[in-house]
């Protein structure tokens, strides 16, 4: 057996330029398999880990999933936001714990601006409710300083102490808070959150930054330089979300409908595992539908390696026949094309897992950039390996037709084949 | 003692409705060098095929070194096949992709026999000979596929020696020379298959050949088919 194995991979070599590109075939139909398995697992553990021992996030009404996408991924824009007044009433409700409130809309370079409290910092929990934690510096204490996540601070190359200007809107070019610069007083760990994606400023930083400015423009001819807006009233007005912990988590649904059929304003509460399983369902489709494509084209790939292997046992005829007359039985034949065609679809395979593995390395920084979708770059495990066994025992099954017919073709054909 | 006894053979191969051999008798003793007279359509190929254990007749033996064949099981024929006979063909014997030596050394990976009989090293026993045979070092390790067919019928040559199997069945290995190789090749053969001590069955159509053998047996006339029916 071990003899004829070697001679099929002999062979299957002589024969290498039709069987590499088939190979090349399944390697690509894998890869795509393998990356669609993937992203969706590494997104769904990247949206999970993003917020943790949050009981409601609350905003203006919109959808629950819109809402989540904004407030915690930082993601798309909110339709309105909601006032501030709303906001006290919330933080000052008696079920209440903690409150931490959220201003978005501001950006710099591409990484989201968030407008907060200083609470913020100890407040905050991702993951299995770990606290952040600062890799160098302290939060901000007064306007116009700002606190870098990790990517942030690492992409741009900032240290502590550094000035940067902000952009109003989310824009990579939007037009400049260029009067009014930040100083950098503390940047952050990394935790695979957006928050390693965010700049971090007061509340009044906000306000301060947008003083003299209108409906998304600076008000024509005004300028109010940054040592004057101490003199204004920056507490602000408005906020785009907030995060609310309670006192006891059983009390998630009484507060959830206060905030919803709140009078001061239409308002939305939504408990992030709620709205989490809500976009799950949203995007299950999509992704079932992408995985069946991606088994379909592996599927093709395993057809096409079948039908070469049909192909080419025409003109091994002879070679069946060889091996015949020098003892080979009608099993070694079948073992010798079935090996050949598992042969090829496991170097297939551990080429799609090569490539996968070196392309989710080279797509991760874009990924995490794009879609705050931490992808690591490492082997298959879990799901993908059992895709991968499938994808074997799938073109095992394709291989025993070669197998079969050949096995037929050396019982009729015996020492000499019919041509 | 005898290498080969068919008795009362009849043979039909599947799906046809008229048999294609039906050889009362036939007797070579052992070490006998037999020229077997096959003009086409005599059932030279169905005679082979039952030779090496790859067909079964309808009715009647074959005894190979005292083995009646027919009653094997068909995984025990393969066996038999890989022990005891060494087969060369017309043309195109060898797999392209592996080199003359490896081609040569084949049957021992198939017939534990067969390499035990080679003392256990058939890569100095291919060697051996393929220098034997004339081919030279610098052919061992080529590709079969490069080289010229004098030489693929030699390497073939060597391929069944080895391991002395008792049995040398040639089916026209001389078509593909030209006539003054032909007389060569043969004479190798005769003289390779005297030194191990092997039946040796030769099938050609062309009677020129004849010359050197002990004994020439005509398939026309010991099989009663009549041959424009027998393929």
């Amino acid at each position: 057996m071990k003899a004829v194995l070697r001679l099929a991979v002999l062979s299957a070599w002589s024969r290498r330029l039709t069987l590499g590109l088939t190979l090349i075939a399944i390697a690509l139909a894998v890869t795509l398999l393998l990356a669609v398995e993937r992203i969706r697992g590494d997104a769904r553990q990247s949206f999970t880990q993003s917020v943790s021992g949050v009981d409601l996030v609350v905003g203006a009404r919109t959808g629950g999933v819109q809402l989540m996408l904004y407030a915690v991924f930082h993601s798309g824009t909110a339709s309105n936001n909601i006032g501030w007044e709303s906001y006290r009433a919330i933080a000052s409700h008696p079920a209440v714990d903690w409150a931490l409130p959220l201003s978005l809309g501001d950006s710099h370079r591409g990484f989201a601006v968030l407008g907060t409290s200083a609470d913020y910092f100890d407040r905050f929990r991702y993951g299995e409710r770990e606290a952040l934690h600062w890799r160098d510096g302290k939060a901000f204490t007064g306007v116009f300083e700002a606190v870098l996540g990790s990517e942030v601070a690492r992409g741009l190359g900032y240290r502590l102490g550094d000035s940067i200007t902000l952009s109003h809107g989310l824009a990579e070019r939007g037009p400049e808070h260029g009067d009014k610069p930040f100083r950098v007083t503390g940047i952050l760990a990394p935790t695979g959150t957006p928050v390693d994606r965010t700049v971090h400023v007061s509340l009044e930083s906000i306000t301060a930054l947008h003083l003299d400015w209108v409906g998304g423009a600076p008000l024509p001819g005004v300028n109010i330089p940054a040592e004057f807006v101490a003199k204004f009233d920056l507490r602000p007005k408005e906020i785009t979300a907030a995060l609310v912990g309670l006192k006891q988590r059983g009390d998630a649904f009484r507060m959830q409908r206060f905030i919803n059929q709140y009078r001061g304003e239409p308002l939305l509460a939504v408990l992030p595992g709620v709205a989490l399983d809500e976009l799950w369902q949203t995007v299950a489709m999509v992704e079932r539908s992408l995985l069946a494509i991606s088994a379909l084209v592996v599927l093709i790939g395993l057809t096409g390696l079948a039908a070469t292997l049909l192909a080419e046992l025409n003109e091994r005829r002879r070679e069946l026949a060889i091996l015949r007359a020098l003892g080979a039985g009608p099993r070694d034949i079948f073992l010798m094309l079935t090996a050949e065609g598992v042969l090829v679809t496991a170097a297939g395979a551990l080429l799609g897992v090569l490539l996968v593995t070196a392309g989710s390395g080279l797509a991760a920084p874009w990924l995490l950039e794009r879609f705050g979708v931490v992808l690591a770059m490492r082997l298959p495990g879990g799901a993908e390996l059992a895709l991968i066994v499938a994808v074997i025992a799938t073109g095992l099954l394709a291989s025993l037709v070669p197998g079969w017919r050949a096995w037929r073709m050396s019982l009729a054909d015996g020492l000499t084949p019919r041509n | 003692m005898t290498a080969l006894r068919i008795t009362d053979l009849v043979f039909r191969w599947p799906r046809q409705a008229r048999n294609c051999l039906e050889i009362p008798q036939l007797e070579l003793a052992a070490g006998e060098r037999v020229f077997l007279h096959g003009p086409s359509g005599s059932g030279k190929s169905s005679l082979l095929g039952l030779l090496g254990g790859v067909a079964v007749p309808q009715s009647g033996a074959i005894e190979l070194l005292g083995t009646n064949i027919t009653q094997l099981g068909s995984s025990t024929r393969d066996r038999f096949r890989a022990d005891h006979i060494g087969f060369l063909f017309q043309q195109f014997n060898l797999l392209p992709w592996l080199s003359a030596l490896d081609n040569v050394t084949l049957p021992c990976t198939f017939s534990t026999r067969r390499r035990e009989r080679t003392g256990d090293s058939p890569h100095a026993e291919a060697e051996r000979l393929l220098g034997h045979l004339d081919l030279g070092p610098d052919t061992w390790r080529k590709p079969a596929g490069e080289l010229s067919v004098g030489q693929q019928q030699r390497v073939a040559a060597a391929r069944a020696l080895i391991g002395r199997p008792e049995i040398l069945i040639a089916d026209e290995p001389t078509s593909a020379l030209d006539a003054e190789r032909q007389q060569i090749f043969i004479d190798l053969l005769l003289q390779e298959s005297a030194a191990v001590g092997a039946t040796l069955v030769f099938v050609s159509h062309d009677r020129r050949l004849a010359g050197h053998f002990d004994r020439v047996v005509a398939l026309d006339e010991i099989n009663r088919v009549a041959p424009e029916l027998a393929t």
